[in-house]
């Protein structure tokens, strides 16, 4: 198995500290995980890209143009990725709105939402605990800014369709 | 749990980690993506290192005003007798190739990570493999320099640790050849497995004795004789530190038969490895007799290595993020009539699906 993700949104979308949470999590059930970041020039506003591989063997080369699971966080990264092969499993902020502004989740946490999505497809998959991304998540981000907005659109992914 | 060893690294970490391992004291350097997070993290590592509980402070380093001055500062360190490196990406490598000159001429032993981009010029910040031609000929003069190419965090680890030593033993400048890919990639390495025993280093010049080291000479005899020296000493250093690989897909002997042969270095040899097991793996009847030669150091070239591989091959493919740069250098040794052909994507990554492709044309 070697399981190919691909996260892509605006630089400070948080999409490198989403990888982080995935591939730790991946390595306590003992699976090889690889990450590369891929960004431009520009300090803020540019397209931030994770490669994120998880594996049962050793991983050979970083990247990679076909995910098995691509998300998508901004209209912008939605461009930066249409060259990336379209896979079933495709989750793109378009596609979430509704549900998104029904539930009151602001802005700022739509990334919240996304990283449960991903959390509990991969735990379904067996390649992680979802319970563990949301430990190492609360480590991060309790005492920070919004962590209640932050924890309901993480739990919103709980029973939600996808 | 299976990691319970094992570090979730970055390429940057893994250098720094290699570095202070090797007994390495000093490093100067000029930032510039993607190799700045070397300097960094050393910088870090100096500040925070701690030995049974106590402040460390012997780890030095400084920040100069450009990649000229902090080659030129490393040279300097290394007459002290401190194992002392630079860091440096793309332009930054074009501009530390004064210093490097001068240490090829002064046989000093430094030891610089370069760390490929996009070129010419500012290029990308990304990823390459144009650099290949710069550590080893960019100086004026005869280009003796040792230079490592790994293609995983494992080996650059490994390597590094190699690099400082082989400075050390054989005074010759050292580059570890990375990349922006290799340098960002975070993945789970093993490092305490890797053993090597650190060589001692002595001041080449000292505060009580007196000694010149020229870089200049007044007669074209005496520089004639001294390039001649050094050109025995390379070759008689080439005959112990050149390595190389051969990757017939995963769990098969080096020596199995093919008839193809897929030549890359760095982390593209990664990708390759990859293509050979898919293209070897393959159902039977479409199964190839396809190898991997993979030179290890560009300089010294792996060139006997590649001749006896070369001799039993029909094709060879070279592929590399570069327009022919490690082309040139495989047939510049290759004394084999075979025809080579390639994949040359510079300043792009190549996966291995676009090998298997190109050998299934």
């Amino acid at each position: 198995m070697n399981l190919k993700i691909l996260l892509s949104g605006d630089g400070g979308q948080g999409i490198q500290l989403m990888s982080d949470l995935v591939c730790r999590a991946a390595i306590q059930r003992g699976f090889f995980v690889s990450h590369i970041p891929n960004y431009g020039l520009e300090q803020r506003g540019g397209v931030s890209l994770a490669f994120i591989q998880i594996s049962d063997s050793e991983i050979a080369y970083p990247k990679f143009s076909k995910p098995d699971i691509t998300l998508i966080l901004s209209h912008q990264a939605e461009e930066r990725t249409a060259k990336f092969s379209i896979t079933n499993s495709q989750f793109s902020v378009k596609d979430y709105e509704e549900i998104l502004k029904k539930n009151n989740i602001p802005h700022q946490s739509y990334n919240m939402f996304f990283l449960g999505l991903l959390a509990r497809m991969l735990g379904e998959k067996g390649v992680l605990q979802r319970e563990k991304v949301f430990e190492l998540l609360r480590e991060k981000l309790e005492k920070k800014p919004n962590w209640e907005e932050n924890k309901r659109a993480w739990e919103l992914t709980k029973n939600i369709r996808y | 749990m299976k990691t319970n060893k094992k570090q979730f690294l970055t390429g940057a970490e893994v250098v720094v980690r290699a570095c202070v391992d090797a007994g390495a004291k000093m490093m100067f350097g000029y930032p510039i993506t993607p190799g700045t997070e070397i300097l960094s993290h050393w910088i870090r590592e100096a500040q925070s290192r701690l030995i049974g509980g106590q402040a460390d402070k012997s780890l030095k380093y400084l920040q100069t005003e450009d990649e000229i001055a902090a080659g030129f500062c490393m040279c300097g360190a290394v007459m002290a007798g401190e194992k002392t490196f630079t860091a440096t990406a793309g332009p930054g490598t074009v501009l530390m190739q004064d210093a490097l000159s001068m240490a090829d001429g002064m046989r000093l032993p430094v030891v610089v990570i370069v760390v490929q981009r996009g070129g010419p010029s500012s290029g990308t910040v990304i990823y390459s493999q144009q650099e290949v031609n710069l550590a080893i000929h960019g100086g004026n003069g005869e280009g003796l320099r040792l230079v490592y190419s790994p293609s995983n965090l494992t080996e650059l680890y490994e390597y590094t640790r190699l690099a400082f030593n082989n400075a050390w033993k054989y005074n010759f400048p050292v580059i570890v050849l990375s990349d922006g890919f290799l340098m960002k990639t975070r993945q789970l390495v093993d490092l305490e497995k890797i053993k090597i025993k650190n060589i001692e280093t002595e001041a080449i010049i000292s505060e009580n004795t007196q000694k010149n080291i020229r870089n200049i000479y007044t007669f074209e005899e005496e520089l004639g004789e001294k390039l001649a020296r050094d050109k025995k000493d390379f070759e008689k250093m080439a005959g112990e530190v050149i390595m190389s690989e051969v990757f017939c897909g995963r769990g098969q002997v080096e020596t199995c038969p093919y008839e193809e042969l897929v030549i890359a270095h760095g982390i593209v040899a990664g990708a390759a490895k990859e293509a050979v097991n898919a293209l070897r793996l393959a159902p039977l009847a479409q199964g190839k007799k396809v190898g991997l030669f993979r030179p290890i150091t560009l300089s010294p070239f792996p060139a006997k290595e590649l001749n006896e591989l070369a001799k039993q091959a029909k094709k060879i493919f070279v592929v590399e993020s570069s327009m022919g740069q490690l082309r040139d250098l495989v047939k510049q040794n290759l004394e084999v009539a075979v025809e080579v052909s390639g994949l040359y994507k510079p300043a792009e990554g190549i996966e291995s699906e676009e090998i298997v492709k190109l050998l299934n044309c």
